[in-house]
């Protein structure tokens, strides 16, 4: 690859993922947002974790796996139960690793 | 509710609130840093130097948008298509920021340039779970952010100086710290039973997507699409 070309393309990949981060947050930052898209934006924490959730677990980098044989989704329910009780966040993240590595042995 | 271990920021000056949000963004850090460093093998193998690597985790902080990137750019791509694909890849942040946006009201245009910079799904997940727990603000937004993208960086560099020193960060099982602290951020996030019914049309809608939609659509379809049954249903 030449390096005036990698160069272009880090300068502006830097630019544009900057732009769409940027853009809507200091625009939206000076409106007074109407009580109904307030309340839209309210449901979009819970619906993007679940997303990122299911997503990371079922299909865990790009490939799906059945459920039986899925490590992910075996830990994940343990996880899920450590945070409850204990409310935690690092600590159950350790805990749900250990999990996750347990079940990987387990499934083999 | 919720006991935090951490103080609350009221009582805390705005160094102990950004170490308290450094704090909070640690499994992030965890999680970055085996992914940082398979980009700066890749970017290596593939024809960047180690600045151009290490530059490009560091301005971009894009995650797949910068897998996406080089494997474009290794197919020979023109610019113009390499940086339009990284970019559509990374519209949810548009999504997301428009959620951080009534939070960061307070802060200067600098700040919010600052906080915009670190926006990932993962520092999305903690601050606004952070947020609306009351416990966040500005300043823990910055410790999280830095140091998530710390991790990136410094996975990146790692990755590009010393692949032969870590060995094989998996069989710590590292894979799992990302979903590990999704499976909490969930937990924490359903609050009441109007967040737990709409996370679950979210976990639906997401299979449903995954299935028909490339790359990682699902998340801001599956998110837009349960927000939106959310605001009809719960009038």
């Amino acid at each position: 690859m030449k390096s005036s070309y990698v160069w272009v393309v880090v300068i502006g990949m830097g630019l544009a993922n900057y732009a769409v981060r940027l853009v809507p947050m200091a625009l939206l930052a000076r409106l007074e947002l109407p009580k109904t898209v307030q309340r839209w934006l309210s449901f979009i924490p819970v619906s993007v974790m679940a997303a990122l959730l299911v997503g990371e677990v079922l299909r865990p980098g790009g490939h799906w796996l059945p459920p039986l044989q899925n490590p992910y989704l075996f830990a994940a329910l343990p996880t899920a139960f450590v945070y409850y009780k204990w409310r935690n966040f690092l600590g159950t993240t350790v805990v749900g690793v250990l999990f996750y590595l347990a079940f990987r042995t387990l499934l083999g | 509710m919720s006991t935090t271990p951490l103080k609350q920021p009221s009582c805390l000056s705005a160094r102990g609130r950004l170490i308290r949000g450094i704090r909070l963004g640690f499994p992030i850090f965890l999680g970055y840093m085996p992914v940082g460093a398979a980009f700066g093998i890749l970017a290596r193998s593939w024809g960047f130097s180690p600045a151009q690597a290490i530059i490009c985790s560091g301005t971009a902080l894009a995650g797949a948008g910068q897998f996406i990137g080089l494997s474009l750019m290794k197919a020979g791509a023109d610019v113009a298509s390499v940086l339009v694909a990284t970019t559509v890849v990374n519209l949810r942040y548009v999504l997301f920021g428009a959620t951080l946006s009534p939070y960061v009201k307070t802060a200067p245009l600098s700040g919010q340039a600052a906080l915009a910079f670190s926006v990932t799904d993962e520092t999305f997940a903690v601050n606004m779970s952070d947020l609306r727990q009351g416990t966040g603000e500005v300043w823990s937004m910055a410790g999280v952010g830095a140091v998530a993208w710390s991790g990136w960086v410094l996975g990146t560099a790692l990755g590009v100086f010393g692949s032969s020193l870590i060995g094989d960060p998996y069989r710590f099982g590292v894979e799992f710290a990302m979903p590990a602290m999704f499976t909490a951020l969930l937990v924490a996030q359903a609050e009441d039973k109007r967040h737990i019914v709409i996370g679950l049309v979210a976990a639906v809608l997401t299979v449903v997507c995954a299935l028909v939609l490339p790359g990682k659509w699902y998340i801001v379809t599956a998110a837009i699409g349960a927000a939106t049954i959310g605001t009809v249903t719960y009038r």
